[in-house]
C-alpha cells in the first residue's frame, strides 16, 4: 500500500473544518449538561509547608454554596493520579501539606459560577510556611542522576576531547515554560448510578479513564471519559492530573452534575509544564570539520517526589556521525510542581543547546554551518550501529539553503547590515523520534456505500479526523463525504496517547489494517462465489476502488460485494501491535497504559524525521530590538498524509520554535518560589504581529522501513532546533553569543 | 434580563455579576464564543456588540441590553450558507485546535468592517488581539484577505 503514489498527498480541507468555523465544535466545558452545579479551586498561595488551619464559615455564608471539598472532608477519598515516571506524584487534596505553589487545597461548589468564585476567595488559610526552594540555584534543592534508563555513551570522549585539535566547550540554559493551550484546564463531571462520565479535555481518552479510575478504586468499565475536540494541548493534557477526581467526587457528594472551568493563573500550577534546564555540551572536530568527540550533560528541574525528566541526549547523541560520545542527564528537586511533556519535551531544550555548540564549532573551525551539519551526517545511528530507517537530513538543508539564498551568506558575524539593522543568517538542525504505539479500530461499511469510523484518538489541532478519513477513503475506494469518523470518546476502541507525534502513525496503519480485512473478506467471498464475476480470480488482486470491488479487469459495485457476506453492515474491529513490541502491548493500552515503539529503541532500525531551520533576524543597531523577516524550513518525514494541515503542523511547530527563542518564559520568584507571569498578558506568546513569512518546504521522502504506510509523527519537529537557529543569526548579526534562553534585548546590550 | 443575541430577544435569570460570555455559554448554550482566560488577554470570546468587536468575558450582560449582540453561531446566513469569512478559514486552514477560531472570525469580520484589513500589515496589527496558540497567524491573515475581496464585492 505504501508504494501507491496516490496513496496520500492530496491538499484537503479538514472535514471538522465547519464544525470549527460555525462554534458547533464541541470542547469540554462546550457540552450541555442539565442543572450543573460550578466548582471553583483554593489554591495554595506559598510553595511549602502546611495548612495550619482553614476557615470556611465566611465562605459558606455565601449565597447559593453548596459544598466545600478540603483535606479535612475528603482527603481520604483519592488517591493522587500515577505520575508519568511511575514514582511518586505530588499531593493535593490527600494531605495537609503543601509542596508547591497553587497546589490545589480546597473545591467550593455553588449554584452559579460567580457565586463559586467568590465564596472560594472568602475561603481562609493559616499556613505554617517553610522556606521553598525554587530553582537551580536555591538552596534546598537536591540533586541527582536521573534514574531511568542509560545514557548513550561511545567509545572514550574524555580521551578524545584532550587530544582534539579544535574544540568548544559552552553552557547553556533554557527556561521554564508553560503550555499555555487557549481552552483552559476544564473538567465536567456526571453520575449516572455507578457510572460516571468525565468530559475533559484530554490527548489519552483511555489513559485518563484508567487513571481516575485507579484514584477512585472504582471499575474502569464504569467510566466514560469524552472529548471530542480539544482546544489545543502540546502535551499539557497527556497525564491525568488531580482535578479530575476530586470534581467527581464533588459531583458523587452533590448528586448533580458538576463543571468545572479553572482559571488562566490556575492553569499554570494545577497541571504540567516544560522545567528549565542547564546543559554543558563539548564538542571536538578534526580540521576538516569531522566530529571526534561529543558531551553533553543536562539538569533539569522537577519537583520533590517526581523523577521526572525529558533527557534530550538520546536524540543529540544520534544527530551526528561521533566516534566518542559521552552523555548525562540530572534532576534537580525544588518545591515546585512536577513537569511533564511540552511539545517536543526532550528536543527543544537539548537540541538547542547541540545546535548552539555546533555553530560555534563551525565558527572555531572557520567553517561555513551548514557545511559541517553536512560533513558529519549519516546513514547509521552512532549510538546503537543500526542504521536510520531514512534519514533526509542532507535533502533538507540543500532545498532550504537554496530557497534562503545561504550562498549569499558573509560567514563574519556582524558584516551584513541594512541602515541601522545588522542582519543574521543562522540555520539549525531539526529532528524527531519516529514513534508508533498499539492501536484499534472499529470500522463498519454499509451497502449504501459508507463507512464509519470509529476509535478514542484525539484532535488537538492535527487534523486527526481528516487524515483518518482519508486513509479509510482511500483504501475502500470511498469519497472523503462518505466516511463518518467518530473519535474523542473512551467508549471506542482505544488509541494511545497523542503524545510522542505517534498519534498519525499509529492510528492510521490501525485504520489500513482495518480497511485491509474488508478488502479479505469482500475477496475470499467473491472468488468463492460461483455466480460472481470474480469467480476463480486470485483474491490478492482485488481491490477496492470508486465504491467498486476490481480487479483483473473486472468489476462489480460495492454493495453486491457485501451483500455476500452479511445482510447488513460489515463490522470489523481491528487491533494493530508494531512489529517490534511484545503481544502484550495491546492488552496494557486496554488498561490505559501506551506502550510505545520509539525511534531510538528499536532493534532494527533507528526512526526519526529530519529537518532544516534557515532564519533570518535583523537587529537594531541602536536599541536592540530584534526581527525575524523570514524563516525557511525544510522537512522530510516520510508519506505526507494530507499536506493542509502538514504544513499547519510545521508552521505552527516553527512559530513555536521562534517563540522559544525570543518570547517564552515563565518567571519563578527564587525567593516564594512561586509563577509570577501566571496570565496571558505577562507570560509571552507570539501574537499575529510578531509572525514573519514562513516558508515551509515537505522534502519528499519515502520510508519502507519506519512503518507499513511510511509515515512519520510532525507535530513536534517544527518547534525543535528552531530556537538555535534564532541565537546562531543572532550570533551571526551581532557577534554576541546568546546561551540564555529567551533572547531578549536586555542580552543583546 | 432581556438579551438580544443573533437577532432574537432572550430573557434570563441571572447573578448581576454574570460576564456577558458566561450568560451565553453557561445560560444561554451558544458556546461557540470561548472562554481562554476571562481577563481580556486572548480574545477567544470575542462577539460584535452593535456592530462592534467586543471581549464578551469583560463585559457585563446587565450592560449591554438593548444592544445588538451577535455572535458566531449567528454569522452564517439563514440558509445555514457559512460567511465569506468563514469559508476563507477552511480554503486557508487558518485554524488548527479551532478553540481561538470564533474569537479570530469575529474580529475578523470587524476588522474589515472598520476597514483596518487593507494590507497584510495592518491585518497582522489589528487582528494581534486574537492568539493563536497553534500558530495559524500566516493562514489567517491569507483568509482574511480572501474574505475582504468577497466582503466587498458582496
Ligand atoms: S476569554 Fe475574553 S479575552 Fe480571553
Ligand atoms: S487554532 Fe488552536 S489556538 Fe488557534
Amino acid at each position: 500500500m505504501a508504494d501507491d503514489a496516490s496513496w496520500f498527498g492530496v491538499p484537503t480541507p479538514r472535514i471538522d473544518g465547519v464544525a470549527k468555523v460555525t462554534g458547533a465544535a464541541r470542547y469540554g466545558s462546550d457540552e450541555p449538561i442539565a442543572h450543573p452545579a460550578f466548582a471553583y479551586l483554593v489554591t495554595s498561595s506559598i510553595s511549602r509547608g502546611r495548612i495550619a488551619d482553614m476557615k470556611l464559615e465566611r465562605a459558606r455564608e455565601v449565597p447559593g454554596v453548596l459544598d466545600i471539598l478540603h483535606h479535612g472532608n475528603v482527603g481520604s477519598q483519592a488517591k493522587p493520579p500515577p505520575s508519568m515516571t511511575g514514582d511518586k506524584a505530588t499531593n493535593t487534596l490527600e494531605t495537609d501539606r503543601i509542596e508547591h505553589d497553587g497546589q490545589i487545597i480546597a473545591v467550593v461548589v455553588a449554584e452559579t459560577f460567580e457565586a463559586a468564585r467568590e465564596a472560594a476567595h472568602k475561603v481562609q488559610v493559616d499556613y505554617a510556611v517553610e522556606l521553598p526552594s525554587a530553582s537551580f540555584d536555591s538552596s534546598g534543592v537536591t540533586a541527582e542522576p536521573k534514574k531511568q534508563k542509560e545514557n548513550p555513551k561511545v567509545g572514550d570522549a574524555a580521551s578524545a576531547l584532550a587530544g582534539a585539535e579544535v574544540k568548544i566547550d559552552a553552557h547553556y540554559s533554557t527556561p521554564t515554560q508553560h503550555h499555555n493551550p487557549i481552552e483552559l484546564f476544564t473538567t465536567t463531571c456526571i453520575w449516572d448510578g455507578p457510572k460516571l462520565t468525565i468530559y475533559e479535555p484530554s490527548q489519552f481518552m483511555w489513559g485518563l479513564k484508567a487513571a481516575v479510575a485507579k484514584q477512585l478504586d472504582m471499575d474502569p468499565a464504569n467510566i466514560r471519559t469524552v472529548s471530542r475536540f480539544v482546544g489545543g494541548a502540546f502535551g499539557s493534557r497527556g497525564g491525568t492530573t488531580s482535578r479530575t477526581a476530586w470534581i467527581a467526587i464533588a459531583a458523587r457528594r452533590l448528586g448533580r452534575p458538576v463543571k468545572l472551568v479553572a482559571t488562566r493563573s490556575q492553569g499554570f500550577t494545577i497541571a504540567t509544564y516544560r522545567a528549565e534546564t542547564r546543559q554543558h555540551v563539548q564538542l571536538a572536530a578534526s580540521r576538516d570539520g569531522k566530529l571526534v568527540a561529543l558531551s553533553h550533560e543536562g539538569w533539569e528541574v522537577t519537583s520533590r517526589p517526581s523523577g521526572y525528566n525529558v533527557g534530550g541526549v538520546d536524540t543529540t547523541a544520534r544527530m551526528y556521525a561521533c566516534p566518542n560520545i559521552a552523555t548525562a542527564v540530572n534532576v534537580v528537586h525544588a518545591d515546585r510542581n512536577t513537569p511533564g511533556f511540552m511539545r517536543a519535551p526532550a528536543e527543544t531544550p537539548y537540541m538547542f543547546a547541540l545546535e548552539s555548540g555546533m555553530d560555534e564549532l563551525a565558527y572555531a573551525l572557520n567553517m561555513d554551518p551548514v557545511a559541517l551539519r553536512l560533513v558529519n551526517d549519516t546513514q547509521t545511528d552512532p549510538v546503537s550501529g543500526l542504521p536510520f530507517s531514512s534519514r533526509s537530513l542532507t535533502a533538507c538543508y540543500d532545498q532550504a539553503a537554496e530557497r534562503f539564498g545561504w550562498s549569499r551568506r558573509d560567514h563574519k558575524p556582524g558584516s551584513m547590515r541594512d541602515g541601522d539593522w545588522l542582519i543574521g543568517w543562522g540555520c539549525a538542525t531539526a529532528c524527531y523520534p519516529t514513534n508508533i504505539a498499539p492501536c484499534a479500530i472499529r470500522l463498519s461499511v454499509t451497502p449504501d456505500g459508507r463507512a464509519t469510523v470509529q476509535m478514542a484518538a484525539h484532535e488537538i489541532g492535527t487534523g486527526a479526523y481528516t487524515t483518518i478519513g482519508l486513509t479509510v477513503a482511500r483504501a475502500l475506494g470511498l469519497k472523503l463525504n462518505d466516511v463518518v469518523v467518530m473519535l474523542g470518546d473512551s467508549d471506542l476502541p482505544p488509541v494511545p496517547v497523542a503524545g510522542g507525534s505517534n498519534n498519525t502513525a499509529s492510528t492510521l496503519n490501525v485504520a489500513a489494517k482495518a480497511c485491509e480485512q474488508v478488502r479479505d473478506r469482500l475477496a475470499a467471498a467473491a472468488v468463492a462465489d460461483h455466480e460472481s464475476v470474480f469467480t476463480g480470480a486470485d483474491p490478492k488482486g482485488l481491490r477496492l476502488s470508486d465504491g467498486m470491488l476490481v480487479g483483473d479487469n473486472r468489476h462489480e459495485p460495492l454493495a453486491k460485494a457485501l451483500g455476500r457476506v452479511t445482510g447488513g453492515a460489515l463490522e470489523i474491529h481491528a487491533e494493530n501491535v508494531p512489529e517490534g513490541l511484545p503481544p502484550t502491548a495491546i492488552g496494557s493500552l486496554y488498561k490505559g497504559t501506551a506502550t510505545m515503539l520509539r525511534g531510538g529503541s528499536r532493534k532494527d532500525v533507528t526512526t526519526y524525521a529530519f529537518g532544516a531551520h534557515f532564519v533570518e533576524v535583523r537587529v537594531n543597531s541602536r536599541t536592540r530590538e530584534i526581527r525575524t523577516p523570514r524563516v525557511v524550513s525544510a522537512f522530510a518525514a516520510g508519506n505526507i498524509v494530507n499536506p493542509t494541515t502538514a504544513h499547519s503542523q510545521f508552521m505552527g511547530g516553527v512559530i513555536w520554535g521562534l517563540s522559544s527563542a525570543l518570547h517564552e518564559a515563565t518567571e519563578v520568584d527564587p525567593k516564594t518560589a512561586r509563577y509570577v507571569n501566571n496570565n496571558l498578558a505577562d507570560y509571552m506568546v507570539p501574537v499575529n504581529a510578531d509572525v514573519p513569512e514562513i516558508d515551509i518546504i515537505m522534502v519528499p521522502e519515502k520510508d519502507e522501513r519506519v512503518n507499513p504506510l511510511g509515515v512519520k509523527g510532525i507535530g513536534e519537529i517544527g518547534i525543535v532546533g528552531m530556537n538555535a537557529a534564532v541565537a546562531n543569526a543572532v550570533f551571526h548579526a551581532t557577534g554576541k553569543r546568546v546561551r540564555d534562553l529567551p533572547i531578549r534585548i536586555e542580552k543583546l546590550i | 434580563m432581556v438579551l438580544n443575541i443573533n437577532g432574537r430577544d432572550q430573557h434570563l435569570k441571572v447573578d448581576v455579576r454574570t460576564s456577558l460570555l458566561d450568560a451565553l455559554r453557561e445560560h444561554l448554550h451558544l458556546t461557540g464564543a470561548k472562554k481562554g482566560c476571562d481577563q481580556g488577554q486572548c480574545g477567544a470570546c470575542t462577539v460584535h456588540v452593535d456592530g462592534k468587536r467586543e471581549l464578551s468575558c469583560l463585559t457585563l450582560a446587565v450592560a449591554v441590553q438593548g444592544r445588538k449582540i451577535n455572535t458566531i453561531e449567528g454569522l452564517a446566513g439563514a440558509d445555514g450558507g457559512l460567511h465569506p469569512m468563514q469559508q476563507a478559514f477552511i480554503d486557508h486552514d487558518g485554524f488548527q485546535c479551532g478553540y481561538c477560531t470564533p474569537g479570530q472570525i469575529m474580529s475578523a469580520v470587524a476588522c474589515v468592517h472598520e476597514g483596518n484589513a487593507r494590507t497584510d500589515a495592518d491585518i497582522r496589527e489589528y487582528m494581534s488581539g486574537n492568539l493563536c496558540r497553534c500558530g495559524a497567524y500566516p493562514n489567517i491573515v491569507a483568509a482574511i484577505k480572501q474574505a475582504r475581496s468577497s466582503m466587498e464585492r458582496g
